[in-house]
């Protein structure tokens, strides 16, 4: 189950969605945690290596925790054409994963991931201001 | 069915009719009269007197000088909200680039107002490697409330001599059509009328413009 994280963001251009339910792991573990994207129909943002010295890059943060986020990984970007530019770009659905490791001496019990999208979204016609949506991750460390 | 029973029932569907076509018609003036300038794909005022008065604003060059729309009456102005981050404004740049060359003599003025938070830093070096020939200002969000909020870039609003806002245009728009509008503003010192020929293609609206809520 994926809780859409109240991403309504950039006149809507975007929703992010985590994991819902409780994420369970043992101290000295590690998980992998998907953060699910979709752009609306026609709406593409940057992907996180784009084309072009001022474009702006989607990416994934995550806020300090008792999870230590080691690896972030970005799907496939597609290449698109707006003008003469090739674009390096996410459209559709698409999930951002992070691999945690919960240290030997994590507090045990439950606790949040905090992680913020940062994003810039566009048409072919007209983009809208970089946005910045937050995701939740319910953990429970044992 | 009697004539008199006939005659009441065609009065009552006449005014059924009439009173239909009545409301109709207001909700549709009403609708009509007050689009939300950001939903506009792109709109005209073709009528001088239902043109409204382009809201003033004072913001600063890249070197610190303060810019007055309204110093700027007398000129038709092209008034491009844009941003560096914003791949279909750098479309449009190379256009405007030209247009300058083109029209300024004539009496256009082209202002870019950019709406990157990070301000010159990154503007300035985007304005250098662009070659970007014309006035470039920054943008601030009480400025772009002043213009409906300025959701999305590009948008662009031409300005007659008078400082009234005859175009808008929110997302890319075509070189050919933005060059018929700007020399239709700028015929506009010598005739005071637009040809129509050169604004085929534009939509008539009015426009209301004030601070979103």
């Amino acid at each position: 189950l994926f809780l859409p994280s109240f991403i309504w963001a950039q006149q809507n251009k975007l929703i992010v969605s985590a994991p819902a339910a409780p994420v369970e792991l043992s101290r000295g573990s590690k998980i992998s945690i998907p953060v699910k994207v979709s752009t609306l129909p026609g709406f593409h943002v940057n992907s996180d290596k784009p084309r072009g010295e001022f474009l702006i890059p989607f990416s994934l943060s995550w806020q300090q925790s008792g999870l230590k986020s080691q690896r972030i990984t970005y799907p496939a970007a597609e290449t698109i054409k707006v003008g003469n530019d090739d674009l390096s770009v996410f459209t559709g659905t698409f999930n951002v994963t992070t691999e945690f490791v919960a240290s030997s001496d994590a507090p045990a019990g439950p606790a949040t991931l905090t992680g913020k999208v940062h994003y810039q979204a566009c048409n072919n016609q007209m983009c809208f201001r970089p946005a910045t949506a937050e995701v939740s991750v319910p953990v429970v460390i044992r | 069915m009697s004539s008199d029973t006939l005659s009441v029932e065609v009065t009552l569907k006449r005014f059924i009719l009439g009173a239909t076509t009545i409301i109709v018609a207001f909700l549709s003036a009403s609708c009509a009269s007050k689009p939300p300038i950001h939903e506009e794909r792109a709109s005209a005022v073709d009528k001088h007197q239902d043109r409204k008065a382009a809201p003033d604003f004072t913001l600063k060059d890249a070197s610190g000088n303060e810019v007055k729309l309204s110093d700027l009456k007398g000129q038709a102005v092209l008034l491009n909200f844009w941003a560096t981050w914003c791949g279909p404004c750098g479309l449009e740049i190379p256009w405007f680039i030209e247009f300058q060359q083109q029209f300024k003599s004539r009496g256009l003025e082209i202002v870019g107002v950019a709406m990157d938070t990070e301000g010159w830093s990154v503007i300035k070096p985007y304005v250098a490697a662009h070659k970007m020939n014309y006035r470039v200002l920054l943008g601030d969000d009480p400025v772009s409330q002043l213009y409906g909020g300025v959701d999305s870039l590009p948008t662009s609003f031409l300005i007659d001599r008078k400082g009234r806002i005859a175009f808008v245009h929110v997302g890319l728009a075509g070189k050919n059509e933005y060059a018929k509008e700007i020399q239709g503003l700028l015929d506009e010192k010598q005739g005071g009328i637009i040809t129509r020929t050169a604004l085929d293609n534009v939509v008539p609206a009015l426009l209301h413009l004030g601070p979103t809520k």
